[in-house]
């Protein structure tokens, strides 16, 4: 039997005390229908008429670790209204959902960035307005977004590292009592004070367009855009999840502008402007005070011998040069080594 | 002793050596190499240019089915989400099954086998994930039928604990239900060794077979499938599931939800509303 005495009462209560403590945020997911009734199964897939994977499953927890965790589901899944439910539409991402925008207090949609992407380098019509030939080549919202997810960041006495910092979540709370609006507020802050990607998730997005030699034929571009880039430090740096160097994005787009703002280079108005990309190192995150001419280095060397002709025989010539004088040296190296193993060894003949 | 050592010693640097000169040649030479190679490649495909596109579009094996099965990593700073990437999907999945690689039915049927009826096909997925496939395509009849259901591991074959712990995510299991049969007094599982190796046999040698003698192989292999499975409902039910819950490890509170209200009136509405035709399954696919 049980016995109470003032120590198990003492361990009991530090017990419940840790649990509540140490337990994950409860972060429910707007799932006011109970689609997750069905939805929670991993298994919840088919293959449609195409032969294509059709995944049904929703992750709850990394839906809640998601921007979209408070959208019901049914503010992007219009359509559905009963269940059960016929085949699901396709999401139409500029829909207005429930959400209200704080500062406007109006209901929120992408209908901004829409717009946006109309008049970027990634809109259906030039500059001239008119339409651009291959139109189905050009990104809409799920070429490049998933569900966007949180990337919270700890910040501690100016020092910078990933994950929730407890010591500012004890600041909240003095105000905010509800963990749930502490989390998700922390979260979206956070998230937004850096990159919602890491350079090398970024440079893989754009590559599956950028690094697609045929799309790349038909639209006139450079074919390895994302490949080169990562033959460059940057790149190789950003391979290595180094936070710190630029991706795609921090060179094309112009300073205080949206991603969906990207201008072609051939307007006078992009940062990547022949006229203007000097500013693009010298900004205050990367190079501060560089001379503009450090722009003016080849970022997508491509091994071509009539695009670059001064790139490629400098490869040419250094990689067969190293390899050229090292690779001997190594293969020295190694039968001085078998002589020492077999000292005695010989291919002839002994008489 | 000294001189083994030497001998070893002499074997790594060896060993080093040859690992040195893999790498100066994958950054040097090797790299021309792979440069030239890509390079030719972007040419061809710079050639085919504008207006070629449908000709490139072309469905190939590899872009249908390989291309399917690409991973991708996020990299979240706290931790590194990897999934299976596909193209045009929105939601994280963040989860993978294990293979199931004792169940012979998916080596020809795939692990996604029900595709005929709209309404039920996704469902009837998702069971699969978790409910070996004679669980509803076997009607155990007369002295065969035991009422006895258990788990099996997915990669190992072999009969386990109930994986379904309280606050594990429901249908994320690494093991599939199975039921047991009495043959001649004698319980065992429905996939006996013996219908395992008739089927495997039958996959490795169905290129030499004849067509008679692949029609007799199928009769033989789905010999013990009923022609009418066990639906929805017959689990689904408050009273005389076929699956005993309990015994299976379900906790209570799963499996008050398993024959809830909304599950069955869900089932229901399936049913009678919606699919009928799910009481006749075949019929109305054939009309």
């Amino acid at each position: 039997m049980l016995r109470l005495n003032a120590k198990t009462i003492f361990r009991w209560s530090f017990s419940l005390l840790a649990m509540v403590l140490l337990a994950p945020p409860s972060v429910p997911a707007a799932d006011i229908g109970n689609c997750l009734l069905c939805h929670k199964y991993p298994g919840l897939s088919r293959i449609d008429e195409d032969g294509r994977l059709r995944l049904l499953f929703i992750n709850e927890a990394t839906m809640n670790s998601s921007v979209h965790a408070r959208v019901k589901c049914e503010d992007c899944h219009t359509d559905i209204k009963k269940i059960p439910h016929d085949p699901a539409k396709k999401v139409d991402c500029l829909t207005q959902c429930h959400i209200v925008e704080p500062t406007s207090e109006q209901k929120f949609s992408h209908k901004e960035v829409a717009r946006f992407l109309s008049k970027s380098v990634h809109g259906l019509k030039d500059r001239d307005q008119k339409p651009k030939k291959h139109p189905e080549d050009l990104p809409s919202c799920k070429d490049c977004h998933d569900n966007p997810l949180y990337r919270p960041l700890s910040i501690f006495k100016q020092k910078v590292h990933p994950g929730i910092s407890k010591a500012a979540l004890g600041r909240c709370r003095v105000c905010h009592k509800k963990d749930e609006f502490i989390y998700r507020f922390y979260n979206h802050v956070t998230t937004r004070l850096h990159k919602i990607r890491s350079p090398k998730n970024i440079a893989e997005i754009c590559a599956r367009c950028h690094d697609d030699a045929q799309l790349a034929a038909r639209h006139g571009l450079s074919t390895k855009a994302v490949y080169s880039y990562g033959e460059t430090f940057h790149g190789k740096a950003a391979l290595f999840l180094d936070e710190r160097v630029p991706d795609c994005l921090d060179c094309h787009v112009n300073p205080g502008r949206s991603v969906h703002q990207m201008l072609s280079y051939k307007d006078s108005n992009a940062i990547t402007n022949e006229n203007n990309k000097g500013l693009i190192c010298a900004n205050m995150d990367c190079h501060p005070g560089a001379s503009p001419k450090l722009a003016e280095y080849r970022v997508h060397p491509e091994f071509d011998l009539e695009r670059n002709p001064y790139q490629f025989y400098a490869q040419v010539f250094f990689l067969g040069m190293t390899g050229s004088v090292l690779l001997p040296i190594m293969g020295l190296l190694f039968l001085d080594l078998l002589r020492r193993m077999f000292p005695n060894a010989s291919l002839r003949r002994r008489k | 002793m000294k001189k083994l050592l030497s001998k070893l010693y002499l074997l790594l640097l060896m060993a080093f050596t040859v690992f040195m000169m893999v790498v100066i040649w994958d950054v040097t030479l090797g790299k021309l190499v792979a440069e030239f190679r890509h390079r030719k490649l972007s040419q061809q495909a710079t050639e085919m240019k504008a207006g070629q596109k449908e000709a490139s579009e072309t469905t190939t094996f590899k872009q249908a089915i390989l291309e399917g099965e690409k991973r991708v990593k996020h990299y979240l700073g706290y931790r590194v989400l990897e999934q299976r990437w596909l193209k045009g999907h929105f939601h994280h999945i963040d989860f993978d099954f294990k293979p199931d690689k004792h169940n012979y039915c998916i080596n020809c049927h795939g692990d996604m086998p029900h595709d005929k009826v709209k309404e039920l096909r996704a469902f009837g997925n998702m069971h699969a994930s978790f409910i070996g496939c004679q669980t509803c395509h076997v009607r155990l009849e007369g002295s065969a039928r035991t009422g006895v259901f258990k788990w099996y591991d997915r990669t190992t074959g072999e009969i386990v604990d109930s994986p379904v712990e309280k606050g594990t995510q429901a249908g994320a299991y690494n093991a599939k239900i199975i039921p047991f049969e009495r043959i001649d007094g004698r319980l065992q599982r429905v996939d006996t060794p013996e219908r395992v190796a008739f089927a495997r046999d039958y996959r490795k040698n169905e290129k030499t077979l004849t067509d008679i003698q692949k029609s007799k192989a199928k009769k033989i292999i789905h010999k013990i499938v009923s022609k009418k499975p066990y639906l929805c409902g017959d689990c689904h039910r408050k009273e005389g599931s076929l699956l005993p819950f309990k015994e299976l490890g379900y906790p209570q509170e799963r499996i008050n939800v398993i024959v809830s209200t909304e599950v069955v009136g869900m089932i229901h509405k399936y049913t009678e509303f919606y699919m009928p035709r799910i009481l006749h399954p075949g019929e109305s696919e054939e009309k």
